[in-house]
């Protein structure tokens, strides 16, 4: 049996033994490619579990495939046996709505979402829009909120997005994406601003001055304090608690929407925990950068750095 | 006066393979940058044909191209397969 063949066998048992299977530059965590990127994206919007081939592990299979399939290119989608093709079918296929049916996914009907742009931030766009051959402006929002925005012509699919003069085209996985996000531009924070309320709940860094104000504005605010209790024996921000695993297990018994501020010496420990408390559900969690250090600096001279 | 550049080469050279593939076919490879490239065709034969179907057409013929680790071209950017 010559090497081809057996590739060819192999590849073929792959491909009959997965319902939807990528063969790809690098892993579906970590594509390292574009086109395999797109992919990717697509169809984590659609299915929950496939498999993935990283040809750049293995260059029988990257030459394997593509006698394979006869096609010179990667990625490349199977889906139950049938060949459908590389990243431009993939995504014309997602937009018609051809491959939902392929994978037997219900194709539900998206609404254009509304996308809100301040004036700042659409006197910009109209700007650069003037000298551009496509006045049209290409929305993305990717599955992990990674944004992009591009001058660009309208895809099959698309849906058509008219707000403060400007034409917006956002793909369907975008557009669910997008509904309810603020675009603003403000050059004194690094220029653009998106404000998305789809956006899944982080911990919030702010600073010792935002904590305050806060403590000012609601003197109750629950602030717990991650270090170890010699640390705190040096000195504590006002109306901390420390977080004791009785304390802990408290909180998280709390109402998933009660703010809940964390604070420790340089602000790494406490954004751990913070982390454990949106995994946990928790939609206000906030970290105080700088912890007790920068408290000692901006309030109270009399603390110690260490 | 221009003079050929290996860009030029290949861009031609897909052009000419294309086109034999694929008779009577308008024939369009734009280079982009490093080694992409756009190809847009334009056949009768694309006629009923699913997309796999036409973009296998065009590829079989620029495969050459394609192929190892020095290859001139590492990516197609666009490819647009029309019906005449």
């Amino acid at each position: 049996m010559s090497a081809e063949t057996a590739i060819h066998q192999q590849i073929d048992q792959l491909v009959k033994s997965n319902d939807v299977i990528v063969f790809m530059k690098g892993t579906r965590r970590f594509p390292q490619c574009g086109f395999s990127a797109t992919v990717v994206q697509i169809l984590d919007e659609l299915v929950d579990d496939y498999e993935t081939i990283n040809v750049l592990a293995d260059a029988d299979m990257r030459s394997g495939i593509k006698s394979y399939s006869d096609w010179p290119t990667i990625p490349q989608v199977y889906i139950r046996g049938e060949f459908i093709g590389g990243s431009d079918i993939v995504r014309s296929l997602f937009a018609s709505g051809e491959l939902h049916q392929k994978l037997g996914v219900k194709l539900e009907a998206v609404a254009a979402p509304t996308l809100h742009v301040t004036e700042a931030a659409a006197a910009i766009l109209r700007d650069a829009a003037a000298n551009e051959r496509h006045k049209s402006l290409r929305l993305q929002v990717s599955a992990s909120f990674q944004y992009g925005l591009s001058f660009g012509p309208e895809q099959p699919g698309d849906l058509v997005i008219e707000v403060a003069g400007l034409t917006f085209l956002v793909d369907r996985g975008t557009a669910k994406r997008t509904d309810g996000m603020t675009l603003d531009y403000d050059e004194a924070k690094n220029g653009f601003h998106i404000d998305n309320p789809n956006e899944p709940p982080t911990v919030k860094q702010i600073t010792v001055h935002e904590l305050k104000a806060a403590m000012d504005a609601d003197p109750n605010i629950r602030l717990i304090d991650t270090r170890e209790s010699d640390e705190r024996a040096r000195g504590i921000i006002p109306g901390s608690v420390q977080a004791t695993s009785a304390l802990v297990e408290e909180l998280m018994a709390l109402p998933k929407d009660t703010p809940l501020y964390f604070t420790c010496r340089s602000g790494a420990r406490s954004n751990r925990m913070g982390e454990d408390f949106i995994a946990a559900g928790f939609t206000k969690v906030f970290n105080v950068q700088g912890g007790i250090l920068a408290w000692g600096r901006e309030y109270d001279p009399s603390l110690e750095p260490y | 006066m221009g003079f050929a550049t290996f860009d030029d080469a290949v861009t031609g050279g897909m052009q000419v393979a294309i086109s034999e593939a694929i008779p009577g076919a308008e024939v369009e490879v734009t280079h982009g940058s490093g080694g992409h490239y756009a190809v847009r065709v334009v056949s009768a034969s694309f006629a009923g044909k699913s997309l796999v179907e036409k973009q296998r057409m065009v590829y079989r013929a620029i495969a050459p191209f394609m192929e190892g680790p020095d290859a001139p071209v590492h990516a197609i950017d666009r490819l647009e397969t029309v019906i005449a």
